[in-house]
């Protein structure tokens, strides 16, 4: 009888497993969107919002800016402030909105505007939770601001003064980047519940699991027809496209392109993306033009578009997109040529510069779709020109490493891939970093170029643009830093249900007030 | 058998430590996490100012130390990625692994038990040929690609289960199905092995002639001696699985332990890496005294030593 019991023990356990089945279906709503991301954001600071996990809830829904870039040709509109001047080189001068109010009732000033710039440039306060003594390491001044730092003034209820620590000619341009969050925000942490003057306030945020956010019904814009907007995450990108094709979803904004199968439901847009092999110049034989050029040479770029990346992809010749301020239209795109490319190789080595070294193309898996097997597709073009070349793809925790300064000594000729996003509407947040003696990803070191960034860093209008061409011109033809790939473009499915068009910005932001229901 | 628990606890706490230590330092090893928390456009004076406020530029031994004074308090440390502390994400976190593998590995032994053994009762029969050739495919099918192609089949062509993510009833099937398939077909070799030999054992033949019942020989003389075998097999599953399903989780958008930690690894998040690991550790521990536990019950002899 015992053993008899004990035989049907394991049976007996079968409901009581089941038993830790839970029930937390969402009820379907007709006025809510799902919008399933490809990861969980890390938080939804404000000040994070520059991120594109964070950006896509929080920036222009939870959150706003002053300024907003237009992302179809990096023109600048207002949003909270209504229109601004230059008082100085290194002075502004914004008129703000009124009526405007805080999701927490907090008015909305020149007072508590100067109170969010400061929390986003601190770097004094120092967190309790983050251990140390400077500031939230906001991304929106750790990757937008750099060395400069900017402070308000409030010159009367309505008008806000912000003066940078150096001229800053492209001021408006900039604010377009900082979200305002309210003057009640900590200041010594980063939140995960964001309290902003968008049209949507925050609501909820079940770890692993959802993000809800819910219309503002005080938003001093148009009221939006979305009522609620529910966030998840999936990692594969087959599972978000299924989940919009069934209906669990509305919008997917990145899928990858061999998802991207149903015309009715899936657009292409330019992501601002631009992928490149670095060359680093300080290695031989990559430190002779020759072969710099050999390289670009060597590359069959219309034989990768269409097969293992995208057909809409657009051929870069520089490291910002069409739409960004000082993108030169002039650049040519190197034409694939492998008699040429032997012809430099042989000239360099007649000159006794060591072409049959081993160079190493260090990628970085997944950093976009088939990134891989791109790499391996330049690998062998390269070898077919003469190159003596190997890969090697790394997780991007060693890719950053061999990215950012400072470099290793012994690393031999490396090309890096790499790919970078400017939708911030000025050349400036690309070069310096990439190009300049002191950029922190540069490995070119040119002082004519230094001081060609200098100068244009410090012109605005027409003059600006003409400068940052001649820049990208320069580094181009001049130096021939970069083995040019292309100008990316993102898939986004979006469900029947809705009306809504991806657009570059959708890399970084997704605006529920454009939404509208068929 | 309290000495026994003790000595066993006493060794497990000594391989906990050594664990934790060995994990600070080779999680070390990957780098200084800095360019991974600042993005990537920040400049060397913002990543330089980084590394010193988070003590990233310190000696390894002196992190050490800070870690083992915060640890002594019961601190597992921060997470400065997720903006929480480390041992909340891991707590919020274990309860999705644990139901997983819990109803996973309960349905599995169950099914295996019942499909090995009625396999074992007739070799060579149509029962047995079909079971085997279905557990070996079972235990060779990449995960990966049975989810996926599970999503795509009964979610998107035939609209029966929703596509991925936590609910009722329904949500469960896929996960549990796809993450089952690999210890089913393990453990259906494993029974029916363990029933062959037991059923053509001495005590089996005394017990037919004495004339008790097929089935209670198969099911109780028979079957409860196999079950040792299956203890140790489903023992060391369980420990596969409370690691965490991550290519289930991954895919299914299941927030569990396993996709914590390899999110982290991946990230050099160090606190959450840390506590994962010490909490994942410890259960482990549980798990081993429990299948020791189990051992004694099931088999006498064991007690007897």
């Amino acid at each position: 009888m015992k053993e008899a019991r004990a035989a049907f023990l394991i049976p007996a356990l079968l409901p009581i497993a089941l038993g830790f089945v839970t029930t937390n279906v969402q009820a379907a709503d007709a006025n809510m969107v799902t919008v399933v991301m490809s990861e969980e954001p890390e938080g939804l600071d404000g000040c994070n919002s520059n991120r594109s996990t964070v950006g896509r809830v929080t920036k222009q829904n939870i959150v706003e800016t002053l300024t907003e870039i237009d992302p179809k040709d990096g023109s600048i509109t207002p949003r909270l402030a209504t229109s601004w001047s230059k008082v100085d080189d290194k002075t502004w001068r914004f008129k703000l909105r009124e009526g405007v109010k805080f999701h927490d009732g907090a008015s909305f000033n020149a007072a508590n505007a100067v109170l969010a710039i400061a929390r986003t440039m601190d770097t004094t306060s120092g967190g309790t939770k983050s251990r140390g003594t400077g500031g939230l390491d906001c991304e929106t001044r750790t990757k937008s601001f750099g060395d400069l730092s900017i402070v308000g003034k409030a010159i009367d209820e309505y008008t806000l003064e912000i003066s940078a620590n150096k001229p800053v000619p492209i001021l408006p341009t900039r604010m377009g980047v900082v979200s305002l969050s309210s003057p009640n925000t900590p200041t010594d942490k980063l939140v995960l519940s964001p309290v902003g003057t968008g049209p949507y306030k925050f609501k909820s945020w079940k770890s692993g699991q959802e993000i809800v956010l819910e219309r503002f019904d005080g938003y001093w814009g148009k009221k939006p027809v979305v009522a609620k907007a529910r966030y998840v995450w999936r990692s594969e990108s087959a599972v978000r496209a299924a989940m919009v094709k069934v209906g669990e979803a509305d919008i997917a904004p990145n899928i990858a392109v061999q998802d991207a199968t149903e015309a009715s439901m899936d657009f292409s847009y330019p992501n601002s993306e631009t992928t490149r092999l670095r060359i680093d110049m300080s290695q031989p034989p990559l430190d002779d033009k020759r072969v710099r050029m050999a390289l670009s040479y060597a590359i069959d770029r219309e034989a990768i578009r269409g097969s293992v990346l995208s057909k809409d992809v657009l051929h870069a010749t520089q490291i910002v997109v069409p739409s960004i301020n000082g993108h030169n239209p002039a650049l040519k795109v190197v034409p694939y040529d492998l008699a040429k490319a032997q012809q430099l190789l042989a000239a360099a080595k007649a000159d006794g510069v060591a072409v049959d070294k081993q160079l190493e193309i260090v990628g970085r898996i997944n950093i976009y779709p088939n990134a891989t097997e791109t790499m391996e597709v330049m690998m062998s073009m390269l070898q077919s020109a003469g190159f003596k070349v190997k890969l090697r793809m790394l997780e991007v925790g060693e890719w950053l490493d061999i990215l950012t300064k400072p470099y290793a000594e012994n690393r031999g000729p490396v090309l890096l891939q790499a790919q970078h996003d400017n939708n911030n509407g000025d050349a400036v947040f690309s070069v310096f970093n990439k190009y300049a003696c002191g950029g922190a990803q540069s490995t070119v070191c040119n002082k004519q170029l230094d001081a060609q960034i200098a100068k244009a860093s410090t012109l605005s209008g027409a003059e600006r643009r003409s400068a940052w061409q001649e820049v990208l011109r320069i580094i181009n033809e001049d130096i021939a830093a970069d083995v040019w790939m292309y100008h990316m473009v993102g898939y986004s499915r979006v469900g029947n249900r809705i009306n809504f068009t991806p657009s570059i910005s959708t890399n970084s932001e997704l605006h529920l007030e454009d939404i509208t229901f068929k | 058998m309290l000495s026994y628990l003790s000595r066993r606890i006493a060794l497990s706490a000594v391989a906990l430590i050594g664990l934790v230590v060995a994990v600070f330092f080779l999680a070390r090893l990957t780098g200084d996490p800095t360019n991974l928390f600042l993005p990537i456009d920040a400049s060397l004076e913002t990543r330089k100012e980084f590394a010193q406020k988070h003590g990233f530029d310190r000696p390894v031994s002196e992190q050490f130390s800070r870690f083992v004074q915060q640890v002594a308090t019961g601190d597992l440390g921060y997470s400065m990625r997720k903006q929480r502390p480390a041992l909340e994400l891991v707590r919020d976190a274990y309860p999705t692994t644990l139901k997983l593998a819990g109803v996973t590995l309960t349905l599995a032994i169950v099914l295996a038990v019942i499909v090995g053994a009625v396999a074992a009762y007739r070799p060579g029969g149509l029962f047995d040929r079909i079971g085997s050739v279905s557990s070996l495919a079972a235990a060779s099918a990449p995960d990966f690609w049975v989810a996926i192609s599970a999503i795509l089949l009964f979610s998107v062509t035939l609209g029966w289960f929703p596509t991925s993510g936590l609910g009722d009833f329904p949500y469960w099937v896929m996960p549990v199905i796809v993450l089952m398939l690999r210890p089913f077909g393990l453990l259906v070799q494993v029974v029916r092995a363990s029933m062959l030999d037991a059923l053509a054992s001495a005590y089996v033949k005394t017990a037919r002639a004495k004339g008790v019942r097929e089935r209670r020989v198969v099911f109780v003389h028979a079957l409860r001696n196999a079950c040792l075998s299956v203890v140790t097999v489903a023992g060391d599953l369980a420990v596969g699985l409370i690691n965490g399903a991550v290519i289930v989780e991954t895919v299914f958008g299941w927030p569990g332990i396993g996709k914590l930690m390899i999110d982290a690894v991946i990230q050099r998040d160090f606190p959450t890496v840390q506590a994962a690991v010490l909490v994942t550790a410890t259960a482990i521990f549980i798990l081993n005294i429990v299948i020791d536990l189990l051992y004694v019950t099931l088999d006498p002899r064991v007690r007897h030593q």
